[in-house]
């Protein structure tokens, strides 16, 4: 027996020293914090050959992931965790820039070519309205990634799309226990919103970016109504599982992201289900994911490589190719790889792709039409209204709290209560007693 | 006197009521294995989805075994292999250092006086009252507040406290029925305390030592609470955590299915020789 | 020589204690009365009792522990009962007939617990949480009780016999009595594990219910920066029930020894 556990110490030390060693030697090691299934690994994993290739040195990928914005944030901003290149969402750019927690990419790259250059001026221009101040110019902090829309993605044998052409037909009974939310209180908010407000939109009362911009408690009060008021027809709230329902069949309409109801659509086809997306015509939010590099990052040389790697086209389309979203990058390439003859519909990508993209037989869960791109806002950090957003989402999400269960809770309190009273008043009668007898012993 | 009792209580039972009990055992214990039985019927599909039957087929467990999907001409996710690797690795480490610091821990305790046996024992029924959320949520602050980056050693170190209680609580007993003196009777004649620890104590010990890393191994394999909190975001997993992520994405990784079925199953049959056992120790006894 | 004494063997464990089990419980406490800053405040308390949608849900997940207890509890005892007074060949094999799923990881049979529901046709949600939490508990409740009903001292039980009580009398008197600490323990036990659950509402209800350890598992990941601090008053909170719950627990165990 004793041999045994000499044998598991013998075991075990080396392991513990193996995994230790992964840490070492930082200054060739280039830290990647990104979401999670979020880059082909074939790209990941060829960029250290090429770091070699263009600057002769050695750099070894230490790849991490995360599913959920704020945790990155929260670890950089409190941890100091010292990531040399992250994949943050440009709302929390946007705190990031204000809170001074980013460096400018050094976009020199010797013999190398630019390809940042590449980025659809589209994408620029959007990640330009997360600056703080005008002084400062976003794309020097931030390179874009990905970008989608949220929209409705549906199962076209038991949907009409004629049902849910407005958002206000998810609330149809008909769909009692048959929708699934995206778990994501900022882009379900900007969604609902513009339909709460769309008389007022109509009117030229406001515009869509500043009620999406802008979150005020009258507007978060009108979002919670309506999510209240469908309540009866959510199957659920998903992080990650309601494009899996979807192609079950289980679910027949799913709130989410462009890119996983890409991934949906092709899933679902492969077992027989259809399944279709669109953008609500009461408009969406439009959002964008880019690389970008923290204040405590210790290999800014190779993340700011790293950044120029991921926008060489082909590895934009590799990794588009892999995870369903779409790149950022705008070149020719991208514009003839989007082009697909099959698809008969066009749309007007001159936007994203600039002059001569005007009918582009592309995928229009990938490169929506300009007219779809026109009702679509951005989202900003809510600031001082994240905890009500936050509260809000708790009370649409989790309050299942019925008069039956207070009253359930009373009574099983008060019966604790008087149980313990009863023991305690019985406890001092025999400690009385007993007392008594000794005394009388005595 | 006790198997007389239990007769005459039968006896007085009528068949009806006797059928009913057994009836009722049987379909708590019908309803308790229902989802093993799913998951164990279910790891002979090759079916991606949890639930769709698509012929029987050892394919999983081929695929478990080889770390290659033939029929989709994928590999088998490789963090499935380190998430095993990483469980073991933190099962065995931590019931290591639990089983050496509890004994030695239990040990002093029990040569305590009163009011510091008291303090200690107090302090090490703590993590075993305390819900794997909160222990994993204090020791998460405290890793975040002295600025330790999270990942194995984290993690290694946090299974360590709530291991090593069970490990102190069953090395005690035993030291309750050692001969107290022997200890001191191998010190008078000129062992060094380690010596004295090693040959005299030990020996008496070892029972209640390999229960206590035994247990430990079970509960560091079985544990998510503590290890999600302290694993740190350096995409360290163990099976419950990669189950957990999984299980929010909605798809559960095939493979699991035969893993898990052939865990039970040696579960069971460990069991049942262990039953064989110590039934045949007792009828030599009788 | 310092390690002559033996009850110095204990310092390495005193001091292992001191830092991972003591110093992060206070931890929790600074960090649910400081803010982000790091200055004294009672604001997180404030928001706690304030916030309908906290309160709320702390109150929903104490209903759900209780009702999950007692289902566990009229589930458990006739099953503990059973197998204590029938005569198996083997009882011990029936005990751990009821231990053993144990060993397969909870979240996995969660998950083929959803897979069950599905079969069926039932839908996700209270019902299925109830039914998830009880199947995960329930071998908590059966052994402690069992324990306690197999180590009872038969003489009582067969005097009260003799002394011509009627079955269902003796069951009152003697037996239910006696077993009392068994079930204090078995409430405890299911209870408060229950209270603090996390992972499994989640997938038993697809999102729609949260549970309180839900809400501060929500604190540590998507709440940001500032809810850190507010996670840790929830913690606190938290904390302060196991503490009654074993405290009043282990009190009347002790009493009734």
């Amino acid at each position: 027996m004793k041999k045994f556990f000499f044998a598991v110490a013998a075991l075990v030390l080396p392991c513990v020293l193996v995994s230790n060693a992964f840490a070492a030697d930082r200054e060739h090691t280039l830290k990647v914090y990104n979401w999670a299934d979020y880059i082909d690994m074939n790209v990941l994993n060829g960029f250290p050959a090429w770091y070699y290739e263009q600057t002769g040195e050695q750099v070894e990928v230490l790849y991490q992931t995360f599913d959920i914005n704020e945790s990155m944030l929260t670890e950089i901003e409190i941890g100091q965790e010292d990531y040399d290149v992250i994949c943050p969402s440009e709302y929390i750019i946007e705190r990031m820039l204000r809170n001074k927690l980013l460096q400018p990419i050094n976009k020199n790259f010797g013999n190398t070519p630019d390809y940042t250059k590449l980025v659809s001026p589209f994408a620029i221009d959007k990640f330009q309205q997360m600056a703080p101040d005008s002084s400062v110019c976003v794309a020097d902090y931030t390179v874009g990634y990905m970008w989608g829309t949220t929209g409705i993605l549906y199962n076209t044998a038991l949907v009409n799309k004629e049902e849910i052409l407005s958002l206000g037909g998810l609330q149809n009974p008909k769909f009692a226990g048959k929708v699934f939310m995206k778990d994501a209180f900022r882009d379900i908010y900007s969604v609902v919103v513009l339909y709460a407000y769309r008389d007022e939109i109509a009117r030229g009362e406001v515009t869509r970016n500043e009620l999406v911009a802008n979150v005020t408690e009258e507007r978060i009060q009108r979002v919670e109504e309506f999510l209240t008021n469908m309540k009866n027809n959510i199957a659920g709230w998903e992080v990650d599982f309601g494009k899996e329902e979807m192609t079950k069949g289980k679910a027949w309409l799913n709130l989410s992201w462009s890119g996983d109801a890409q991934w949906a659509i092709d899933e679902a086809a492969e077992v027989g289900v259809d399944l279709e997306y669109f953008v609500p015509q009461e408009g969406s939010n439009v959002w964008f994911d880019g690389w970008c590099i923290p204040i405590f990052a210790k290999n800014a040389k190779a993340a700011s490589y790293f950044i120029n790697y991921m926008c060489m086209p082909q590895n934009a389309i590799l990794n588009m190719e892999e995870i369903g979203y779409v790149s950022v990058v705008a070149d020719s390439t991208i514009l003839a790889w989007a082009n697909d003859e099959e698809i008969e519909a066009t749309s007007n990508l001159t936007y994203f792709f600039g002059e001569g993209a005007e009918a582009v037989h592309a995928n229009h869960v990938f490169y929506p039409d300009q007219t779809v791109i026109e009702r679509c806002a951005l989202m900003h950090d809510c600031g001082d209204k994240t905890e009500e957003m936050l509260a809000m989402w708790s009370r649409v999400k989790g309050d299942n709290l019925s008069s039956g269960l207070v009253i359930f809770i009373i009574v099983v309190l008060v019966l604790i209560v008087v149980a313990v009273v009863i023991r305690a008043i019985n406890n001092k009668r025999q400690r009385d007693l007993q007392r008594k007898k000794r005394n009388r012993r005595r | 006197m006790f198997e007389n009792y239990k007769k005459s209580k039968i006896e007085q039972r009528g068949l009806g009521s006797r059928i009913a009990a057994q009836a009722y055992l049987w379909l708590l214990l019908v309803v308790l294995y229902a989802p093993i039985l799913l998951i164990i019927i279910f790891s002979f599909t090759q079916s991606k989805v949890f639930g769709n039957w698509t012929g029987f087929t050892f394919g999983l467990y081929e695929n478990l075994f080889t770390g290659y999907d033939a029929v989709a001409q994928v590999k088998v996710d490789p963090n499935l292999y380190r998430a095993i690797f990483f469980t073991v690795v933190i099962a065995l480490s931590s019931a290591l250092i639990s089983t050496v610091l509890g004994t030695l821990a239990a040990i002093g305790i029990y040569h305590m006086r009163n009011r510091d046996r008291k303090i200690l024992t107090f302090m090490n029924s703590i993590p075993m009252i305390n819900p794997d959320i909160l222990t994993g949520i204090s020791l998460f602050l405290l890793f975040v507040f002295l600025g330790i980056s999270r990942g194995l050693g984290t993690v290694i170190a946090a299974h360590v406290v709530f291991c090593t209680p069970y490990v102190v609580l069953s090395v005690m007993p035993r030291l309750t029925k050692m001969n107290p003196n022997i200890y001191e009777a191998a010190l008078d004649l000129g062992a060094t305390p380690f010596q004295a620890l090693r040959k005299v104590m030990m020996p008496e010990l070892w029972p209640g030592m390999i229960s206590g890393f035994i247990l430990s191994l079970t509960l560091s394999i079985d544990d998510f609470g503590v290890t999600y909190f302290t694993k740190g975001s350096s995409g360290l997993e163990t099976l419950s955590t990669f189950i957990y992520a999984d299980a929010r994405k909605g798809g559960l990784t095939p493979e699991l299915r035969p893993l898990f079925s052939l865990i039970f199953l040696t579960i069971l049959v460990l069991l049942i020789i262990m039953n064989i056992r110590t039934h045949k120790q007792q009828n030599k006894t009788k | 020589m310092v390690f002559q004494s033996r009850s110095t063997w204990a310092w390495p464990y005193a001091l292992f204690m001191l830092c991972l089990v003591i110093l992060p419980l206070v931890l929790i406490g600074v960090y649910a009365f400081t803010d982000a800053d790091g200055s004294f405040t009672i604001q997180n308390f404030v928001s706690f009792f304030t916030k309908s949608e906290a309160i709320n849900t702390f109150i929903y997940s104490l209903a759900i522990a209780l009702i999950t207890t007692i289902i566990c509890l009229l589930l458990g005892y006739p099953a503990a009962y059973i197998m204590a007074m029938a005569d198996f060949k083997t009882p011990q094999v029936m005990a751990m007939l009821f231990i053993l799923p144990m060993w397969i990881n909870f979240l996995l049979r969660t998950i083929a617990t959803v897979e069950l529901f599905r079969m069926f046709g039932l839908p996700l949600g209270e019902g299925a949480l109830l039914f998830g939490m009880v199947y995960d508990f329930l071998p908590f409740m059966i052994y402690p009780i069992y324990n306690t009903l197999q180590k009872m001292d038969t003489s009582l039980i067969e005097a009260a016999h003799d002394l011509g009580a009627k079955r269902h009398q003796v069951f009152l008197k003697v037996t239910l009595p006696l077993s009392v600490p068994g079930i204090y323990s078995g409430i405890v036990m299911v209870f408060m594990p229950t209270v603090s659950t996390f992972a499994i509402a989640e997938l038993l209800t697809h999102n729609k219910v949260t549970l309180f350890g839900s809400l501060i598992q929500r604190c540590f990941g998507e709440g940001g920066i500032a809810m850190w601090n507010y996670g840790a008053a929830l913690s606190l909170i938290m904390l302060i029930i196991i503490g009654l719950t074993s405290f009043f627990g282990g009190d009347k165990e002790d009493i009734n020894r």
